[in-house]
């Protein structure tokens, strides 16, 4: 059997199908945007997340991949571990093929507008998809070969925490979702799942008691996931979505277990084929999740592994949880979502930040151009009922920079009258799991009061800032250094 | 009120806590400790705080 991560063939050329290894091989000579790692690891001793924990103390976000870890057996793994893919906007901007440059404000609604530019997906042959170059069914379908990360003292265990692909019964279109799985032996796993049409899909295939057939993708190119995150009607084709994401038509393989019936990304890096049996629960969790705390132990669904396939060279991804790269994930597609919206409805949104104090999920910093009082109000609303889990939302004058919190902070410090600006909209569906605002959202009008005389924030004319080119007015230092 | 309820219990073996949903507290399943293992019924537990904002 092939040592994954050592034969990896090339995907050079631009008319390759997009993999995650082939825009690895974008990033692995940056030492800010790719580092390696080649000694022996235990992922299940918290060794990955302890290099990614103090990357990330040193405010240092690259992906980083990890040559040599064990497996849940202990023993070495045969996949490389990529982790931390989404750290920095900027990689998440040129993984859909925008500039560095766009990383800031307009990502959001430039990623959203890759929404609508769907591609449907193609159909190869098994032989062609990369993802059945090797292939184990029964018993040698085995989860624990896995280099599976456990991330926080608390987590229960070790956890994949890439993506899960469904269909609902008697439908032909796939739903893509981030889905936690605790592999509890070689061929079981139990699931936590968050989404609401991934839900409804084992809800549906559970009235019927019948087994939800699942691909669970651990790996594919960067762009590929950002296309599954955004929030698109019951009904569309994900492959498609990711297709506009990637720029290309994503490759199709019938899966190795239900051949047509179900089929699979091609240019993935491993796939597990398993089905989800109705009414089966297990106990999951705790797991550090993207709020920061741990969720909760509970009881979630089970999945069946049916057969394991990877490509040659194949990259075991994993997603840092709650930190950057698990933030910005959500949050980009969110701010475009929010963004979108606003601009439809109201019209005087200028831009939307999900920052990272707020786990870049329950909070959105929005600002907007106003007229008149009240519009505030109503850009709140609008939001929270557009973005499920959206717990707080400020709202600020257009010259309040959003992505710098400070501004934001000053705004509610000193425009906020807290009895008039404050507004709690309570009995919403709560989130789904515990928060302190629970089934309350708050929206804070930030913005400087129109109707009653109020100072203004101090500044220096632009005019003289302009004027001043502060290289040519400061003394120069002692040894030519200014 | 908060969200979801939940209660952290004692593992009776290794003594350290963790976080329960409320789903379990009485569904008679066992709870899987997350620092040693050791499965046992949530009355087992060394110590059960399941205080509760209302």
């Amino acid at each position: 059997m092939p040592k994954a991560g050592k034969t990896r063939p090339s995907g050079a050329g631009a008319r390759a199908p997009k993999s995650l290894g082939s825009y690895l091989d974008r990033i692995r000579n940056d030492p800010a945007e790719f580092r390696t790692v080649s000694r022996t690891v235990n992922p299940l001793n918290f060794d990955v997340t302890a290099v990614l924990g103090q990357l990330n103390q040193r405010r240092e976000y690259p992906t980083v991949q990890f040559n040599n870890p064990l497996d849940l057996h202990g023993k070495p793994s045969r996949f490389p571990i990529v982790t931390n893919l989404w750290g920095t906007r900027e990689r998440c901007a040129e993984a859909i093929g925008l500039p560095r440059s766009d990383s800031g404000v307009r990502l959001g609604s430039l990623l959203c507008e890759r929404i609508d530019r769907k591609m449907k997906p193609v159909v190869v042959s098994s032989k062609a998809a990369p993802v059945h170059a090797n292939v184990l069914t029964g018993k040698k379908a085995d989860m624990w070969m896995f280099p599976a990360v456990r991330h926080f003292e608390m987590d229960l265990g070790a956890v994949l925490t890439m993506g899960m692909i469904a269909k609902p019964p008697g439908e032909e279109f796939y739903n893509i979702t981030f889905v936690k799985a605790f592999p509890e032996t070689g061929q079981r796993a139990g699931l936590t799942v968050h989404t609401l049409h991934m839900s409804r899909i084992l809800r549906e295939f559970e009235q019927r008691r019948e087994r939800c057939r699942v691909a669970y993708v651990l790996g594919h190119h960067p762009a590929f996931w950002l296309g599954t995150l955004n929030n698109t009607p019951w009904g569309d084709n994900e492959y498609a979505t990711c297709g506009g994401f990637l720029q290309q038509p994503v490759r199709l393989a019938p899966s190795v277990t239900w051949g047509r019936d179900f089929l699979v990304p091609a240019d993935a890096e491993i796939i597990i084929e398993g089905e989800i049996i109705p009414g089966e629960r297990t106990v999951v969790n705790p797991f550090g999740d993207i709020s920061t705390q741990y969720q909760a132990q509970q009881l979630g669904p089970v999945m069946e592994a049916k057969a394991i396939t990877y490509r040659d060279g194949a990259l075991f991804q994993d997603v840092f949880s709650g930190h950057r790269e698990h933030m910005l994930l959500g949050s980009i597609p969110r701010e475009g979502t929010i963004y979108n919206h606003l601009k439809n409805k109201l019209g005087n949104v200028v831009a939307v930040h999900m920052p990272y104090s707020g786990c870049a999920r329950f909070t959105a910093y929005v600002s907007i151009r106003k007229t008149e009082e009240g519009q505030a109000k109503n850009a709140g609303l609008q939001a929270l009922a557009h973005v499920p889990n959206l717990l707080a939302v400020v709202v600020v004058d257009e010259e309040i920079d959003v992505f710098n919190e400070e501004h934001v902070l000053w705004a509610v410090n000193f425009q906020v009258d807290p009895a008039r600006d404050i507004s709690l909209i309570t009995n919403m569906r709560p989130p789904s799991d515990p928060r302190a605002l629970g089934s309350t959202r708050v929206i804070i009008d930030a913005t400087r009061p129109t109707h009653i005389a109020f100072p203004t924030r101090l500044r220096v004319p632009q005019s003289a800032l302009d004027r001043v080119k502060l290289g040519e007015w400061l003394d120069a230092v002692k040894g030519g250094v200014r | 009120m908060t969200g979801m309820r939940l209660f952290w219990s004692t593992c009776p073996k290794c003594m350290k806590a963790f976080v329960v949903a409320w789903e379990l507290r009485h569904a008679k399943r066992k709870l899987i400790c997350p620092h040693c293992g050791h499965r046992y019924l949530p009355e087992q537990s060394a110590a059960i705080d399941e205080r509760h904002a209302e």
